[in-house]
């Protein structure tokens, strides 16, 4: 790292002495404006460059530009928008004078920007041979955005999103091309402007009331998704080899904005929403409720052993709480971005800043980000060496609210909006003054939800720095060095305090925590990369880089206990009585690659690229630190032979390509045997707690890089002079030395360790159409189309003949999964007893196998484990993304629906939560249990009763804005948007619980588990967009 | 003008390959953890050691849970009703009662492979231990040592007693290796115990109580040799007859019966050890000072050391600032097989409860902790009507060490709990004079010593023979993980009782557990299963 501060002087001073600067010659002006043929509106952000020179500007709001200091003579001038087919003009330059330019754009049918990111450079769309999609920001960042991520929902075919759930900032499960991997991690790979990035979290987990702490928020939060400049998603392995060891899961690369030259431009946007939850649980209310008990005392009355004794009627309180609108609210967001940017020909920059502040639907949860980026670029020495700097800092602010992901036995606030008797109070009033009714005194199993939410202080704050500084220095015609260094630095701290006074804190006496984290990564880049046209019909480009990556992680724990008062929260650990042993850790993780890369084309028709990374990495074992991934793909483009007749196609090529890639999902140091200082390996010796170091990790010299190889098929077409265009793919990936965290033969300090076994597979297909429908003047109309199905299967798991996962959450479910990972079978197989009905005494009933003890009529009230099968899968048949978006004069409309079909959900809710054996414990229930015939004194047993299908259709968003031109002095707003837009407005589903996306981590690569999940809001947002 | 940009070219591309080759030297991957350390860089002095020492200690904690429900639910001491949406638990408590666990039943997959995962990490932490001892030199090493291969030895009687025969292993390697047999484990212990008990001491310094002594080595050979009937043979015991220790031999030719008096002999007349004056507090939170305790888990009332158990068993509302879990309860067939004048009822609670604490009454969960006006005052009946489908009161409970009333916070208590007291010692013997003359007069002095101090009035066995005495151990030893190994060595474990119906020969031992042969090819499964 430090030859890099050596380097760049020297290189720019070898460079100074190098190149002698030409004089300026007499220069002149080129000025008008740009539009939309069909609607005749000036366009706003269109590239114009002098081609020839470094010169170049984007076009202001109403489409006018002004480009100065070109030299004078004859110049084409090249203008390019997304979504439009570029367009060139001759025109003559006069020296000292004004020449007017104006062009008229075409609409293309798909956004398409000619020039596409791949990783280490970027390649023209038409000679790229992998498999590569890209999103344009602009049209994805519609409605509330908090980050990137939920820009790609539905718009790219194969790559499905996940938002864990409906809390703001909430965490989103990203598959491209599905789950491969069981227990290493699905997630692509990050990487912004050309540093990859880890996506770990930057705040620890919180505490966990009654079960694990709800999923951590994305850290992705910390950019601002209106700072996004270009999104590129690489899908097959063949494209994501660049990436080598990381490229299993795909990889998403993010160029953020940058500064153009001319006339210094400013925009400000901002909106406002309101959310309020889609659906609530559906629980009895009050006089439901205390109807059911007496309806269950009378039954008891004529027959003791059943119903509920006259004690529960007794027990009952008068009040009618909706327990679930107790808990919520209207949420309230607003967002606010301003951004300027200009410069001249030689330095450019863009400036923004963001403040967004959202209010999630249930109380006391929200997050808000304040985030400030700059970008510079500079040219110098003739425009031979280019500087570029960019940097974002960010703090976001995460009031998290606690809720339980899994477990319940002692539940968070959803939990309880359901349990909590509905015949009580929010709140009361005695002697001692108004406070939150709960149960009994002290700790309690069953807490007053809005007590929780409003009593349980946990917030997270994490402070995110992101920048790269890069140098591209022209050594020889076509050969260009690169050097790139970034950094990422975050400091998050959880708050955490239980107050003494709620029933969460009591058995504490108070509990106060407080963790700090800090994430540093440092990347160094050398790149060169050598460019050159031939013989008028060979394209040659080589890259060529070194790349050095370090990430460290350190974490500080402290926490106390004990409290006389609940009035210094988490501010003062000193307070506590009971000091619990603070706990500290740090990893690091160093990655060494050097990649090759070659793209040849010939005749602009036939394209082969070539890639070999080596990466090393040091967490991997002593005998496998290194690995070497190869992918090699071809494209034809047959529409340009001259065999091919003039036919419907405007564009058709073939691609085919090949790669390995890896996953590292291994976390620092797990092919080492570690001691660790543990709670316990803690002994007492005499009347003294002994620190005990015990063995944390058994070796594993072998542990290596998961492998995935794929083979990528595609048709590229587009019809009617590219207004019709899409792709057809189809792809096979093999997944081999599975990273599995799996038993080890015993005695071994640890019971499990991570290995290489086992393998997978997912084929898919994928289909994508974008169509200009209408393209009139004043009015246009696009509509496009993303479908995907795919297919895995667990290929072989070593020596082990299944793997238990899915745990079932809550109370009376311990040691419950719900999924087994089969050879031979699908990922996310719902395993478990076959429910036939309920039998005269209010029994479940379940096949059985004759002949088991028990069974009878092949029916049993006691499955045995011999008895469970397949009852489902978790993943869809497939998918579709739609979208549309129409123009017409002034307005703009656009519409974005998706969905899934045929994928099983298993509906934990409803399986602990529509039991009527909840009223023994005076506890609610959800309203279907009313009519089940299952007595009130069973269990819930988990079955394919509660295995549900989940198809579903999603109206994402809609959004209808209006432009106006404002007349106005200078520095006024020039133009303005207003629209309004509606998030998930409308579920078509025939689930039966809140949502049927759904998340929940409870073992190895499960799926489609739905356990009391933070509610989806449905959100109206109104938003004025102005630029200056 | 172009003349120095040629003379140039060759300059920057050299240099751009000096500052890439350059860095190709920077390819050193070696990975040097920061907050853990490694095996190599520790256990380098007295300290260290002792704190790689305490971590083998502390596996014995993870005993008690899942070859304590393990040992104890299986049995017919203590059943884990379905109580309403409660303890249905994938069915793994009704099916540890009726013993019809498999090799991957819910039980099968939870608690054997605890079970066996548990008691072999302790081994493999010796082992880890014992292989870096030989490298360094230690003050104490002799006893250190000692001590290492004593506690690796009840790791190993405990798979023992579950599982039969399992592999010996004595280095640190990872692999895949074959079963010994039960024999062969039961000699090596002995031979280890044996051998390790001349380097230990017969007491250690108040700093170190809890600390494995001769006593402790000789109380795991007695009970060794008490059930030798069962662990030193390869077949022949019998599911439904009593296995007696008469008649096996064992090391230096010895007979197991005799071994078993000679080693309870060594403790009785070391002066180390007598009877507690009261039977109660051997477990209550003081009992670190009971003058019977011979070999014994050691707890304090601190975060990560405390006892638990009394949360498995309380209902919700008989603890302040803790919500205990209303699990674990007995059978009204145990619970009556107590004379109601013997003290040692006392370990079940019964009839109308309080807080355990406080003494004030409580009621159900639904009439709230504090009972609300007309609430349902909890009341542990002595039976269970349908396990199925209990009540919250149903079946009483085991209350053997009660809350530790310097209690910080939650569920930490700082009782010990003895694997081996004076007063188990004195029914090893009993047992084994029993059964080389039925009815010893001797015998019979020993167990009216232990129900001398529980019946006031005195009320002494007139009389002993092989189910009186298992009905004493049941009283003196009820709830202290030895309720498995006796039904089998008495040769009713798979007889049928209260919620059980009689079951098959195989169940004397526990399946492996499926995770357990997945991952060790070479382990072949218990007949049966």
């Amino acid at each position: 790292m430090v030859r890099v501060r050596q380097v760049v002087p020297v290189l720019i001073a070898g460079l100074l002495w190098a190149i002698p600067l030409r004089a300026q010659d007499s220069t002149g002006t080129i000025a008008g404006q740009v539009t939309d043929v069909g609607t005749q509106q000036g366009l706003y952000g269109v590239v114009i460059k002098v081609l020839g020179t470094p010169l170049g500007t984007q076009t202001r709001t109403d489409g006018g530009f002004t480009l100065t200091d070109i030299p004078a003579g004859t110049r084409t001038v090249r203008v390019t928008r997304i979504g439009y087919t570029p367009l060139e003009q001759v025109v003559t330059v006069t020296a000292g004078s004004v020449t007017p330019v104006n062009f008229a754009l075409h609409a293309q049918a798909a956004i398409l920007e000619p020039v596409v990111v791949t990783g280490y450079g970027s390649q023209r769309r038409e000679a790229i041979t992998g498999s590569v999609a890209t999103v344009d920001p602009t049209t994805a960042n519609v409605g509330v955005v908090t980050n990137v991520n939920q820009m790609l929902e539905g718009r790219t075919a194969g790559v499905n999103i996940t938002t864990n759930n409906g809390e703001p900032g909430a965490g989103v499960q990203i598959r491209i091309r599905g789950a491969t991997s069981l227990s290493a991690s699905n997630e692509p790979l990050y990487v912004i402007d050309g540093v990859p990035i880890t996506n770990a979290e930057a705040e620890a987990p919180g505490f966990g009331i009654g079960g694990a702490p709800p999923l951590p928020r994305s850290p992705l939060n910390l950019l601002n998704p209106s700072d996004i400049g270009s999104i590129t998603i690489l899908k097959d392995a063949s494209a994501t080899a660049i990436y080598g060891s990381r490229g299993a899961n795909g990889v998403i690369l993010i160029e953020t904005k940058k500064g153009a030259s001319g006339g210094a431009s400013m925009t400000y946007d901002s909106y406002v929403a309101t959310s309020s939850p889609y659906r609530s649980m559906d629980v009895l209310n009050g006089s439901e409720y205390r109807q059911f008990v007496a309806g269950q005392v009378a039954l008891h009355n004529s027959d003791p052993l059943k119903g509920l004794d006259s004690t529960y009627l007794t027990a009952l309180g008068t009040a009618n709480t909706d327990w679930a609108k107790a808990v919520s609210r209207t949420g309230l967001t607003h967002n606010h971005n301003l951004s300027f940017t200009g410069g001249s020909d030689i330095t450019r920059y863009r400036a923004s800043l963001n403040f967004m502040n959202e209010q999630g639907v249930a109380l006391s949860s929200g997050f808000r980000r304040v985030q400030g980026r700059l970008s510079a670029t500079h040219f110098a020495l003739n425009n031979h060496l280019r500087l570029g700097v960019n940097v974002t800092t960010s703090q976001a602010n995460n009031d998290y609210l606690s809720f339980e992901n899994e477990g319940g036995f002692e539940g968070g606030v959803f939990m309880n909006e359901v349990i909590f008797n509905p015949t009580h109070p929010v709140t009361v009033t005695d002697s001692t003054g108004t406070h939150f009714y709960e149960i009994g005194p002290g700790a309690q199993g069953v807490r007053n939800p809005v007590g929780l939410a409003d009593q349980i202080q946990d917030f997270g704050i994490t402070n995110r720095t992101l920048g790269n500084i890069s140098a591209d220095l022209d050594l020889l015609p076509g050969l260009t060095g690169r050097i790139n260094v970034g950094v990422d630095k975050s400091g998050g701290v959880r708050q955490i305090y239980l107050p003494k006074a709620s029933p969460a804190g009591a058995q504490f006496q108070g509990l106060a925590r407080q963790i700090n984290r800090d994430n540093t990564s440092q990347t160094f880049q050398g790149m060169l990369t050598y460019t050159r046209q031939f013989g008028g019909v060979h394209d040659l480009d080589v890259v060529g880089v070194y790349e050095f990556a370090k990430y460290r992680i350190e974490q500080f724990q402290a926490e106390a206990q004990g409290f006389l008062t609940d009035a210094t929260g988490f501010n003062s650990l000193n307070a506590g009585s009971v000091q619990i042993t603070p706990q500290s850790f740090r990893t690091d993780d160093k990655w060494i690659s050097f990649i090759t890369r070659v793209n040849y084309g010939y005749k602009q028709r036939y394209f082969v690229t070539g890639v070999v990374r080596r990466d090393g990495r040091s967490a991997f074992g002593a005998d496998h630190k290194w690995a070497t991934f190869p992918g090699i793909s071809a494209s034809w483009r047959i529409s340009d032979e001259q065999f091919m007749p003039r036919g419907p196609f405007s564009d058709l090529r073939l691609r085919v390509g090949y790669g390995v890639v890896g996953n590292p999902g291994v976390p620092p140091y797990s092919s080492l045997i570690r001691l660790e200082a543990t709670g316990g390996a803690k002994y007492v010796f005499g009347d003294l707690p002994v620190t005990g170091f015990a063995p944390v990790s058994d070796p594993n010299v072998n542990l290596r890089f998961e492998k995935t190889s794929q083979l990528d098929f595609a048709v590229d077409y587009a019809l009617m002079d590219n207004r019709v265009s899409g792709s057809l793919e189809y792809y096979v990936k093999r997944t081999s030395d599975l990273l599995l965290e799996v038993s080890v033969p015993q005695p071994a300090p640890a019971s499990t360790r991570l290995e290489n076994v086992g393998k997978t597979r997912n084929r898919g297909l994928e289909f994508s159409l974008d169509a200009l429908a209408i393209s009139r003047p004043r009015f246009t109309w696009r509509a496009g189309l993303v479908f995907a199905m795919e297919r895995n299967k667990v290929i072989d798991l070593g020596t082990y003949t299944f793997l238990p996962t899915g745990r079932v959450s809550g109370q009376g479910q311990s040691n419950q999964i719900s999924q087994r990972i089969i050879p031979g079978q699908s990922l996310g197989t719902f395993y478990g007893p076959r429910f036939v009905g309920v039998d005269a005494q209010g029994k479940q009933l379940f096949v059985c196998s004759s002949g088991s003890a028990g069974c009878v009529n092949g029916q049993t009230t006691t499955p045995l484990a011999s008895d469970y099968a397949i009852i489902g899968n978790a993943y869809p048949d497939f998918t579709i993304g739609l979208h549309s978006s129409v123009a017409y004069g002034k307005f703009d409309f656009s519409l974005q629906m998706r969905g899934a079909f045929g994928q099983d959900v298993f509906n934990n809710t409803a399986l602990v939560y529509s039991t009527k054996s909840n009223a023994l414990q005076g506890k609610n229930f959800l309203r279907d249990a009313l009519t089940d015939p299952t007595d009130i004194r069973q269990p819930a047993i988990f079955s394919s009763r509660w295995v549900e299908k989940a198809t579903f259709v999603r109206l994402q968003n809609i959004t209808l804005g209006y432009v106006f031109n404002l007349p106005g002095p200078p520095g006024s707003p020039r133009s303005a948007r207003v629209y309004v837009s509606g998030d998930n407005l409308l579920l078509l589903t025939g689930y039966s619980g809140l949502d049927p996306e759904v998340h929940a981590e409870v073992g190895l690569a499960s799926v489609g588990i739905d356990y009391l999940s933070y509610p989806r809001p449905r959100t109206l947002t109104a938003g004025v967009q102005l630029a200056f | 003008m172009t003349k120095p940009f040629r003379v140039a070219r060759p300059r920057l591309s050299l240099l751009m390959c000096t500052v890439l080759l350059s860095a190709l030297g920077c390819t050193d991957l070696q990975e040097t953890p920061t907050s853990s350390i490694t095996p190599e860089n520790f256990y380098r002095n007295e300290a260290e050691v002792l704190g790689g020492l305490a971590s083998v200690y502390a596996q014995l904690r993870g005993t008690l849970d899942d070859y304590w429900y393990a040992s104890e639910v299986s049995s017919d001491e203590i059943v884990v009703p379905t109580r309403g949406s409660d303890w249905y638990d994938n069915g793994q408590w009704l099916e540890l009662k009726r013993q019809t666990w498999t090799a991957s039943s819910p039980s099968g997959l939870a608690f054997m492979n605890g079970s066996w995962n548990t008691p072999f990490t302790g081994i493999a932490r010796a082992n880890v231990l014992l292989d870096a001892l030989q490298r360094v030199t230690v003050p104490n090493q002799g006893a250190i040592v000692a001590e290492l291969r004593t506690l690796r030895g009840f790791y190993y009687y405990i798979l023992m007693d579950m599982f039969g025969g399992v592999p010996i292993v004595t280095d640190i390697e990872i692999k895949p290796r074959a079963r010994n047999t039960r024999t062969e484990v039961f000699q090596f212990i002995e031979s280890e115990l044996l051998a390790a008990r001349t380097d230990l001491p017969d007491s250690w310094p108040s700093t170190s109580n809890g600390r494995l002594t001769k006593g402790a080595a000789d109380a795991i050979l007695a009970s060794m040799y008490l059930n030798a009937g069962v662990w030193m043979k390869e077949t022949g015991v019998s599911p439904t007859a009593y296995n007696t220790c008469l008649g096996v031999v064992v090391s230096g030719g010895a007979d197991a019966c005799q071994a078993a008096i000679d080693a309870a002999d060594r403790i009785i007349n070391s002066g180390q050890y007598s009877l507690a004056a009261v039977w109660r507090s051997n477990f209550t939170a003081d009992n670190q000072t009971s003058p019977e305790n011979i070999m014994v888990v050691k707890f304090l009332n601190k975060p990560d050391v405390g006892l638990t158990f009394i949360m498995r068993a309380l209902h919700y509302n008989q603890l302040t600032g803790a919500g205990p879990w209303n699990g674990f309860a007995t059978t009204a067939q145990i619970y009556t097989a107590f004379d109601a004048n013997d003290q040692r009822r006392q370990m079940w609670l019964e009839g109308p409860q309080t807080n355990v604490e406080t003494g004030v009454p409580v009621c159900e969960r639904p009439s709230g902790s504090t009972c609300a006006p007309g609430g349902t005052p909890l009341v542990f009946t002595d039976s269970i009507r349908d396990i199925t489908q209990a009540t919250e009161g149903e079946g009483p409970r085991f209350y053997k060490w009660p809350a530790d009333p310097n209690r910080p916070a939650g569920e930490i208590n700082g009782n010990d709990f003895a694997y081996f007291r004076l007063a188990e010692i004195y029914l090893i013997k009993a047992e084994a004079l029993n059964e080389q003359t039925p009815g010893s007069a001797t015998a019979l002095g020993l167990v009216n010593t232990l129900r001398a101090r529980v019946f006031t009035p005195a009320v002494p066995l007139a009389a002993i023979d092989r189910a009186s005495l298992l009905r004493e151990r049941l009283f003196e030893l009820a709830t202290e993980n030895k309720r498995r190994q006796d039904l089998i060595r008495h040769g009713v474990y798979t007889a049928a009782w209260d919620y059980k119906l009689a079951g098959a020969a195989n169940l004397i031992l526990m399946p492996i557990p499926q995770p357990q042969l997945d991952a060790n090819p070479l382990l072949v499964q218990n007949p049966g299963y």
